[in-house]
């Protein structure tokens, strides 16, 4: 790494452990700088994976909400503190991503994601992070990912449990083969949430996250993680494309 | 329903009627749930197939329900 012209001394610093894992080094780091993310919901998982991938020097992370910061929020959303209490979470959360590293560039968008912006506000980024809690955004963010073809990384908990899945368009199944939107059910409010449930899966994403912008193989490309907290269980099944799916049913791969 | 084999729902040994069908385990195991995510040795099933596919001695089911909070 001496002499390299690409990272600054201080980023050499800042990623030193991160740089001497064999897939990243001063390449896979500079891929990062490059890299875009676009993470829908700043709560229990967006409050994880956005912190970790700022941490990690993901260039630039358009982070996007609509809602403020509640106290019930708190048991779960670590980004956020007491002091925070009705602040956008988009203000929030830029100042802290901001401190943690300011070279990370943060882009708060504060709306609630639909088919009005959804596709604007995916330009430029190289993959969708889902910190949503409900089906409808899921559902949203699905045929934003396939109409940019990009990658959409699901992750959702309910309590102690979790789920987890990639979709990458026009290779693995996506969202809505799995969940057709006849099965949406009312908005979901209130789905209890445990703090490291959350924590756990936004972790996973935010790995699955890195390998994709540094170019190694999503793990969770049509496969569903499935994570029982009350066992601490794993399990994983694989995927495979809806023959009935509306929207992407007439495309190959499995 | 004459005989009874073993099966493997979720990990556990259970006993079930032969050659049940995916949608009576279902509703046996109480799993009824519009997300419901089934394997069945090892494969993904789509709910179209539930009425289907039978399991006969050894076999594996997975019952998995996403999950959609954050």
């Amino acid at each position: 790494m001496d002499g390299n012209p690409f990272l600054t001394e201080e980023q050499k610093q800042r990623y030193q452990r991160q740089l001497s894992i064999p897939e990243i080094g001063v390449d896979g780091q500079i891929k990062l700088g490059k890299a875009s993310v676009l993470i829908v919901g700043l709560g229990g998982l967006g409050s994880i994976s956005s912190y970790y991938l700022a941490a990690a020097g993901v260039g630039t992370l358009r982070i996007v909400d609509g809602d403020e910061v509640a106290l019930n929020n708190l048991n779960r959303q670590i980004l956020h503190s007491t002091l925070d209490l009705n602040r956008p979470k988009i203000e929030s959360a830029a100042e802290k991503l901001h401190r943690l590293n300011p070279e990370c560039r943060i882009e708060p968008v504060r709306a609630r994601i639909g088919e009005d912006n959804g596709l604007d506000l995916a330009k430029g980024c190289d993959l969708i992070l889902d910190a949503t809690d409900n089906l409808a955004s899921r559902h949203v963010l699905n045929r934003i990912s396939l109409a940019r073809q990009i990658p959409l990384i699901y992750g959702g908990i309910n309590g102690w449990n979790g789920t987890a899945a990639t979709f990458i368009p026009g290779k693995t199944c996506c969202f809505t083969c799995l969940f057709p939107p006849k099965d949406l059910r009312k908005l979901e409010m209130g789905i209890p949430a445990l703090g490291p449930a959350a924590g756990v899966i936004a972790s996973i994403q935010s790995m699955e996250a890195l390998r994709i912008l540094l170019g190694l193989s999503p793990k969770l490309a049509g496969r569903l993680l499935d994570f029982q907290g009350k066992e601490i269980r794993f399990r994983t099944i694989r995927l495979e494309k809806n023959p009935d799916c509306k929207l992407c049913g007439h495309t190959k791969g499995g | 329903m004459g005989h009874t084999i073993r099966i493997i729902v979720n990990g556990m040994s259970e006993e079930v009627p032969e050659n049940a069908t995916l949608v009576f385990l279902i509703e046996l195991f109480k799993e009824a749930d519009p997300a419901l995510i089934v394997e069945h040795n090892g494969r993904f099933v789509y709910p179209q197939q539930y009425d289907a596919t039978t399991v006969a001695e050894n076999d594996r089911v997975e019952f998995i329900h996403p999950d959609f909070g954050g």
